[in-house]
């Protein structure tokens, strides 16, 4: 269990049955209500939503430390605690942190540092990767990686798979498979259209099997001694970095997946202050990433970035306009036709998984014709993720996100390399490893396949 | 024209879902400078004491939050002076109170719970225990508060309102006369 409602602190308000895409939380309104695991897809918008907190009042004065132990939240935790809530792995970090036999490598999403100062106290959407690097090498992992390394990976895997798919007559339209709940609600409800998914693993998945293989080799060290621990603002990126599929570097790729607020709590836990930080780069070579890695965080990112390189892929020439602005905004569903070279490439971008069930009956029906589709599941994409930094009132629900957009798109223009494929160390790992995008080992490590249910 | 008489919030059961948005916010507001919240969860580093609370009941739920009653019965009580009114409305002052409940006692709708005292983002000491000092919450209207009542501005569903009693008073009465105009052939 991912995501759960505790019964005793339900008030059964139904709020977050209002907001969960997949019409997962049962119950007659006022009493408590459950979540149906075969539906839910983990996404963590009912966490978000809670309201209804353990209170001294309603549940008596023992009942936060109690509530606290059962969810093994650390004891300095303080903050309010709610009905609804995701599963923590701390204990396990903790202890991998101060096992001296294991070499840890974390990584961290693009959402996570636009958003983790929030819980500091700083303004919504301030952007902090020097300080999150910082407090990541103070926790003492060994290298501190980033998910932007390895979203400049699924670019070139994903956007390669795509050529090929356009070029050569594959399935179409092809769809994103960076959204762990995303691609269960397919798996769940439309398995015929599983071959629409792209073979790329996530981002998570890329960097937890590269960072046990040739991560491993790099530090002269085997698979098996590297503890891979990823923070993410996403509930359900635990359950993708459990399934069985996920051990193609020979050992489960990531062991632990936390989130933006768990790795707040940790911060705070071991005594770290935020605010005294300096700030810190992440460590090379597989943290280094480009502006495309890093608007993966936002609705429309992963397109956006796709087309970057895959202009380049299929004209030979760089792209005339870098942001592509027309697969930005925060619609649910948006089409566009981009101009690459003599091909009209026609695609989609869908955030919030209630608006795709729409856009899947359309390709069922073989009424929509569009080539690529991007498809993310929270509101705005990963910056509006069931594990980011919860607000104590919804009013600042709109502002929250458009900050946290915004200092994605500020740090995509000031990074210095802006395209996935011009990443130095991404044409290192290729030439020294990966080979060519969609290589046999590529395929080995870096692709997956998806259930029927 | 002046006010004569003090506004307060009421729910309305057939809209409230219990979602205790209301309560949460009310909490974040009034500690915002006091134990530096800021808008998200993991900035709170004190139980959360709302001066509202949502009542489920047969019929359903809403929250009970004080109605200011102008021979205030709290006030009356408090033989600290710690309940005073300002502007209208009967105000708290936590510093003062020392927990005696009468005020509690005094109140009809149970409108003031006794919650634990935070400052500076840790709980008070009572003066010779180690248990924490305790206070009087009760709505204030969001006195001094940007936006007014927060719970007002929060509720999902609009089960909130200010009302202004002197106002809606003026507004029934010419409602009623538009009505009896209806009739004016009756004799």
């Amino acid at each position: 269990m991912i995501v759960a409602i505790d019964q005793n602190i339900c008030t059964g308000c139904r709020e977050c049955a209002e907001v969960c895409p997949a019409y997962a939380i049962v119950g007659e309104q006022g009493k408590p209500q459950t979540i149906d695991t075969d539906r839910c897809v983990m996404c963590g918008q009912c966490v978000q939503k809670c309201k209804s907190y353990v209170s001294v009042l309603t549940h008596g004065k023992d009942a936060y430390e109690r509530v606290k132990k059962e969810r093994n939240i650390p004891d300095s935790v303080q903050e309010p605690l709610f009905a609804a809530h995701a599963v923590c792995h701390l204990n396990e970090v903790k202890a991998a942190l101060a096992d001296k036999n294991r070499f840890t490598i974390v990584q961290c999403a693009p959402a996570v540092r636009v958003a983790i100062a929030e819980e500091f106290g700083a303004e919504l959407g301030t952007l902090t990767p020097g300080k999150l690097s910082a407090a990541l090498h103070a926790l003492g992992f060994d290298r501190v990686y980033d998910t932007n390394f390895p979203a400049d990976v699924t670019i070139m895997e994903e956007g390669t798979e795509l050529v090929k798919r356009v070029t050569e007559g594959g399935v179409l339209p092809m769809f994103t498979s960076c959204c762990p709940a995303w691609v269960k609600f397919l798996e769940d409800n439309y398995p015929e259209l599983k071959d629409h998914l792209s073979s790329a693993k996530s981002p998570q998945q890329i960097g937890g099997a590269i960072f046990k293989t040739y991560g491993a080799q790099l530090e002269g060290r085997e698979g098996k001694d590297i503890y891979s621990v990823s923070v993410m603002p996403c509930t359900c990126k635990e359950f993708e970095s459990e399934r069985p599929e996920m051990k193609d570097s020979g050992f489960r790729d990531v062991d632990a997946a936390i989130t933006t607020r768990d790795l707040a709590w940790l911060i705070k836990d071991m005594g770290i202050d935020w605010e005294a930080l300096d700030e810190q780069e992440f460590d090379q070579p597989l943290g280094l990433y480009t502006g495309a890695g890093t608007i993966f965080g936002v609705t429309g990112g992963v397109m956006e970035a796709a087309i970057r390189t895959g202009y380049e892929l299929v004209t030979g020439q760089p792209i005339p306009d870098l942001e592509v602005t027309a697969v930005r905004g925060t619609e649910g569903f948006r089409t566009s036709v981009i101009k690459v070279g003599d091909l009209d490439l026609k695609v989609g971008v869908v955030t919030g998984l209630k608006n795709v069930v729409p856009v899947l009956e359309a390709v069922k029906n073989g009424t929509l014709d569009l080539h690529f589709i991007e498809v993310m599941t929270c509101p705005e994409g990963c910056v509006s993720g069931g594990g980011q930094p919860k607000l104590l009132m919804d009013t600042d629900r709109e502002e929250a996100y458009a900050a946290r957009r915004a200092a994605t798109f500020a740090h995509d223009r000031e990074l210095a390399y802006r395209k996935s494929h011009e990443n130095p160390a991404i044409k290192k790992i290729y030439e020294e490893f990966l080979e060519e995008p969609n290589s046999h080992i590529a395929h080995h490590l870096l692709h997956t396949t998806y259930c029927n249910k | 024209m002046k006010k004569e008489i003090g506004s307060f919030v009421v729910g309305d059961s057939t809209k409230c879902t219990g979602c205790k948005a209301c309560e949460l916010a009310c909490f974040t507001v009034h500690n915002r400078k006091s134990n530096h919240l800021g808008k998200t969860v993991g900035t709170v580093t004190v139980p959360v004491t709302p001066r509202l609370f949502l009542t489920k009941f047969e019929q359903g739920c809403m929250p009970i939050q004080c109605k200011h009653c102008e021979d205030a019965p709290c006030l009356n009580a408090c033989t600290k002076g710690a309940i005073s009114r300002i502007d209208h409305q009967v105000i708290v002052d936590a510093e003062k109170c020392i927990g005696c409940k009468d005020c509690m006692q005094a109140c009809p709708f149970g409108a003031i719970a006794l919650l634990p005292y935070a400052r500076d983002g840790r709980l008070v000491g009572q003066a010779m225990s180690s248990e924490p000092k305790v206070f009087a919450s009760k709505c204030d209207l969001c006195e001094g508060i940007e936006g007014g009542p927060a719970c007002v501005r929060v509720c999902p569903h609009q089960a909130l309102r200010l009302v202004d009693p002197e106002a809606e008073r003026e507004e029934k009465n010419i409602r009623a006369a538009e009505a009896l105009l209806l009739t004016k052939n009756w004799r």
